[in-house]
């Protein structure tokens, strides 16, 4: 989970696309294109963790004390479970990530899981503001691309006639 | 001419080792990324935790109780050892990077050579 920047890196520069030969722009191109499938898979890696931090905020609303002593099923695997019962309903035990766990009573756990939403929320629109302008650079690529091939092929007529 | 395309040969091939060592390097770089930027995100929820703060530590399958400080601890020399190494690839890859350029230079000489050499023929 890392933080992302949409300042500009040092070393960027503006080019002028109709500057650039046409292998040069199918080559930008391509480049853009690799760039904007990686972000988009690390949109969809985001929306997955927010729905589980969301799906375990969510769970901690059930989790009250009224609920002690009932029978749940424990899962053992995906597809076995053996039966329990909540013995305590005021704290939970969360997994931070590096193979620590944190104990929290149920109002620290919504404000962990709320926390975290929040996180990642943040850093998906951070990665939506970046998608939508290489989509542009994209297009505008796409533009010059197609004007340059229209040049070319007018060329070869005129060269032929 | 014929000793010419040998040394084009092996200079290719170490600009292909070269190659491939940055792409290892950048690669363990960007992992190492990963673990800094999640060992942070811990740190930060451990700085978070009251003093008393119950903390545990996954050792296999079972769940053992740590002490917060001590966990703190770990995760802030877990992140000064990430850091360093990370320094370490930085400059491994600044070092593999100028060794490409080099390379690229000499083929670029080289392939001049051949040129010439073929046109006077």
């Amino acid at each position: 989970m890392s933080e992302i920047s949409a300042q500009p890196r040092r070393g960027m520069q503006e080019i002028d696309l109709t500057q650039l030969s046409l292998q040069q722009i199918i080559g930008l191109k391509q480049q853009l294109e690799g760039e904007l499938q990686l972000m988009q898979e690390s949109m969809a890696s985001l929306k997955v963790a927010q729905l589980r931090y969301q799906g375990s905020g969510d769970i901690m609303e059930k989790i009250t004390p009224e609920t002690e002593g009932q029978e749940i099923l424990v899962p053992l695997t995906a597809s076995m479970f053996v039966p329990g019962q909540l013995k305590d309903t005021n704290e939970v035990i969360i997994d931070v990530g590096t193979r620590y766990y944190v104990k929290k009573d149920i109002a620290g756990a919504k404000d962990y899981f709320q926390r975290k939403v929040k996180f990642v929320t943040e850093q998906m629109e951070k990665v939506q503001a970046i998608l939508i302008e290489k989509k542009k650079i994209s297009d505008a690529i796409m533009d010059v691309t197609e004007m340059k091939i229209a040049q070319q092929q007018q060329a070869l007529q005129s060269q032929a006639s | 001419m014929e000793e010419l395309s040998m040394k084009m040969q092996s200079q290719l091939q170490s600009f292909k080792q070269v190659q491939t060592e940055l792409q290892k390097a950048i690669s363990t770089r960007q992992q190492l990324d990963g673990q800094l930027n999640e060992n942070d995100i811990v740190k930060q929820e451990l700085d978070l935790m009251p003093e008393d703060g119950k903390v545990y530590k996954s050792v296999g399958p079972v769940l053992i109780k740590t002490d917060l400080l001590e966990a703190k601890q770990n995760v802030v020399k877990r992140m000064d050892y990430i850091s360093n190494e990370i320094k370490r690839l930085d400059s491994q890859i600044e070092t593999l990077e100028k060794k490409q350029v080099e390379h690229k230079t000499v083929i670029q000489k080289l392939q001049q050579q051949l040129a010439m050499a073929g046109g006077m023929k």
